[in-house]
């Protein structure tokens, strides 16, 4: 394939703080010889629609345990509300064929309490053959190996089905499965490397991708969702934007969201909301901060359905007592001590950056305005 | 004055009389190239007839009932305490006489290793490396001296190899295979040597300051070379205690790098490195070829380690120590530039290039 290279010059709206993400002045080079698609995935064919199903069945009373049964129907009627089916087969099949080889992008980073469920990403499997995927060409992945382990899909999942990292752990010295050719270059804190590179994966192997993010608080981007999920789990070298109580993830979530071709690949996003994480995301290491919001989302539109997550997030910590995620009063950072914040909820380690989802759907990704977000609530 | 020194020396001189513009098309002929126009490269070949590497020594103060372990490692050059230089002569060695007297004149230098020292940590968070390469490329005329600890051996003598720097090395006698092992890569390397290619030149006041600021130039890979005076092949020049540079900037020496680095801009750096911040590079060569030194302190492997060099260059082959020959994949040339990633890189490994 002939090089193109597509370079790209960001500017972000200055913000009123003076702890402040550099974010409004970073000039991004996003490199990738990928043009994209008619239609690219995100924002897809339904921009601005979100299906939510409730269910208070799909967790026992204490929330410790997922019920697949509840999942399926969950699964199914948010599937035909979508996309407008009798059958959720056909809405399956309006977005893939049995030819297309199919990354599921889940999220292993808020282990043990709040990942992507194996109970969805079974489900999701099952629909996929169904359409006719075979499992050997389906992908389950993330960014670093020690999380799948401790998640384990595997038991969970029809032989053939492969589950892929690309880099051991978070130790920054395994590229290999990284591309080389399709990268976003940025100086954030004058770190030296300035690349973050898309896994070969997405870029060269996958034709479709599947986004099953959680609803987690995070402590730099205030709430992580389709996203935080699909943009920092699909590229290397991505911590580097938070350093010090400064976060650029402001500007540099949606720009990696917008390369191609994970753009037009992400066809369809399914936000696990069973149980989520409304403090010391996107960790979940014990049930402290964990809450059930019993709901999954569907979309392919990442920043509507990310729209109505900073709220989520943001009123379950109102409920708590906690300050908002749009909190910049440098009096509650801490960025010398992540302890600290796990401890008390008041406490920032990073100014966050819940503008990022606003950010994303000023790069076209999708719709930010939530007067112009069409919500289908279901109660299963 | 040893052969290093005569022949760097022989390099300044060449550089400032024109020897080296008619020497490096006479190279870049060789090579059925056109010979580059010498005002653009801020370096010389140096074509010395006897000019060689230096190979690092090992210091061995055991008997010569040890001889076999020696031979069984592969290694054949000890420094030796003088009493027992004649026993080791006599048991087929090359030996240098070197007294405790003659490592303490030497100045020591640190175990190469990224170090855990929070209370250094710059502005990002870049691990630590304890590095020597920015001393050899100070005082390329200088005599070193290391007293490592086990498990290093190797990279110290990758370290001192890649600088072409004289050093002798005290080693953990458990190290010996690995040093052997690498006595017998970096063999096959030695013969080509280049003056090394810079971006920055740094004006050498002998201060603290100043090798400070070039312990952090070399830690972030930004090329410098140590000279008297201002140059103007090089982009950067620094004099600290000048108005450009007061010495107050220094202070904080990684911040001063990254001042450079900025001045310089990362578009116009001989060499960019990806995937990593823990390998250091060496970069030398003549406008026609070019050698890069990677040395990776970080102890563990480094996979898809990506390079970006000033230039384009068609033959690209890099050697690791402990994988042999290794493939470069996925080449990117364009006006400027050319980039390739290293598969695998355990401590140390030398890619050699031609245009």
């Amino acid at each position: 394939m002939k090089r193109r290279t597509f370079v790209q010059l960001l500017a972000a709206t200055p913000l009123a703080s003076t702890i402040q993400a550099k974010g409004d002045a970073t000039k991004y080079k996003v490199v990738t010889p990928y043009k994209p698609a008619a239609m690219p995935g995100m924002p897809g064919p339904y921009p601005g629609k979100v299906v939510s199903v409730k269910s208070a069945k799909c967790l026992s009373e204490d929330g410790l345990k997922i019920d697949g049964e509840a999942v399926r129907e969950m699964m199914e009627r948010g599937m035909r509300a979508l996309a407008g089916d009798a059958k959720a087969i056909d809405s399956w099949r309006r977005f893939f064929t049995p030819d297309d080889v199919v990354g599921i992008k889940v999220n292993a980073g808020g282990r043990p309490w709040v990942v992507s469920s194996h109970e969805i990403v079974a489900e999701t499997i099952r629909n996929l053959t169904a359409v006719g995927v075979k499992p050997q060409q389906i992908y389950i992945y993330e960014r670093f190996q020690g999380q799948l382990d401790q998640v384990n899909y595997a038991p969970s999942l029809p032989e053939g089905v492969n589950i892929f990292a690309a880099e051991r752990a978070n130790a920054r010295n395994d590229n290999q499965s990284y591309d080389p050719r399709v990268y976003v270059e940025a100086d954030f804190f004058g770190e030296d490397d300035t690349r973050s590179n898309m896994m070969r994966l997405v870029s060269q192997k996958l034709t479709k991708i599947i986004n099953i993010p959680n609803m987690k608080d995070h402590g730099a981007t205030g709430a992580t969702g389709c996203l935080k999920n699909i943009a920092y789990g699909s590229f290397s070298n991505v911590a580097r934007t938070h350093h010090k109580g400064v976060s650029h993830t402001l500007s540099f979530v949606g720009t990696l969201a917008a390369v191609e071709p994970l753009r037009s690949k992400t066809v369809l996003q399914i936000m696990d909301g069973l149980r989520g994480v409304w403090h010391g995301g996107p960790f979940a290491p014990t049930l402290k901060y964990v809450f059930f919001p019993r709901t999954i989302m569907f979309g392919t539109d990442p920043v509507a359905i990310d729209r109505l997550l900073l709220d989520v997030i943001d009123d379950e910590r109102k409920r708590r007592g906690a300050i908002s995620i749009w909190n910049r009063d440098e009096k509650t950072l801490d960025f010398n001590n992540g302890g600290d914040r796990d401890k008390d909820p008041n406490v920032n380690i990073i100014i966050r950056e819940p503008g990022h989802v606003e950010y994303a759907g000023n790069l076209g990704l999708g719709v930010h305005d939530k007067r112009e977000i069409e919500v289908k609530e279901i109660e299963a | 004055m040893r052969l290093g020194a005569v022949a760097y020396l022989f390099a300044l001189i060449a550089l400032f009389t024109g020897f080296s513009a008619h020497h490096q098309g006479k190279q870049a002929a060789r090579y059925g190239e056109r010979a580059h126009d010498p005002r653009t490269i801020p370096m010389v070949e140096v074509q010395v007839a006897d000019a060689r590497h230096n190979l690092p020594l090992i210091y061995w103060t055991a008997g010569i009932e040890t001889a076999e372990a020696l031979k069984r490692a592969g290694i054949e050059r000890i420094a030796a305490p003088p009493g027992k230089t004649e026993a080791w002569r006599g048991a087929g060695f090359k030996v240098v006489a070197a007294g405790q007297a003659e490592l303490e004149r030497r100045e020591k230098l640190l175990t190469p290793r990224v170090a855990g020292r929070a209370d250094v940590a710059s502005a990002t968070r870049r691990p630590w490396i304890d590095a020597n390469g920015w001393r050899f490329a100070r005082n390329p005329a200088g005599e070193y001296y290391y007293d490592l600890p086990q498990g290093k051996a190797a990279m110290a003598i990758a370290e001192a190899f890649a600088y072409n720097a004289d050093a002798i090395l005290k080693i953990d006698p458990a190290d010996l295979a690995e040093a052997g092992a690498m006595f017998a890569f970096i063999k096959n390397l030695a013969g080509e040597i280049y003056l090394p290619v810079a971006d920055i030149g740094v004006i050498d006041d002998k201060s603290p300051e100043t090798g400070e600021v070039m312990n952090l130039l070399a830690r972030r890979n930004l090329l410098f070379s140590v000279i008297t005076a201002p140059a103007p092949q090089f982009r950067v020049n620094i004099k600290l205690g000048s108005k450009e540079y007061p010495r107050a900037d220094a202070g904080n020496p990684s911040e001063f790098a990254q001042k450079i680095r900025q001045r310089l801009g990362d578009e116009n750096r001989s060499l960019r490195v990806y995937g990593t911040e823990t390998v250091i590079c060496r970069l030398t060569g003549d406008g026609a070829r070019a050698r890069l030194s990677l040395l990776n302190y970080s102890g563990r492997e480094v996979g898809g380690l990506r390079l970006r060099l000033r230039g384009n260059y068609g033959r690209v082959e890099a050697r690791a120590f402990g994988l042999g020959r290794v493939e470069p994949e996925d080449f990117v040339t364009d006006e400027t530039a050319t980039e390739f990633s290293v598969p695998r890189l355990g401590i140390y490994a030398v890619i050699e290039l031609k245009k």
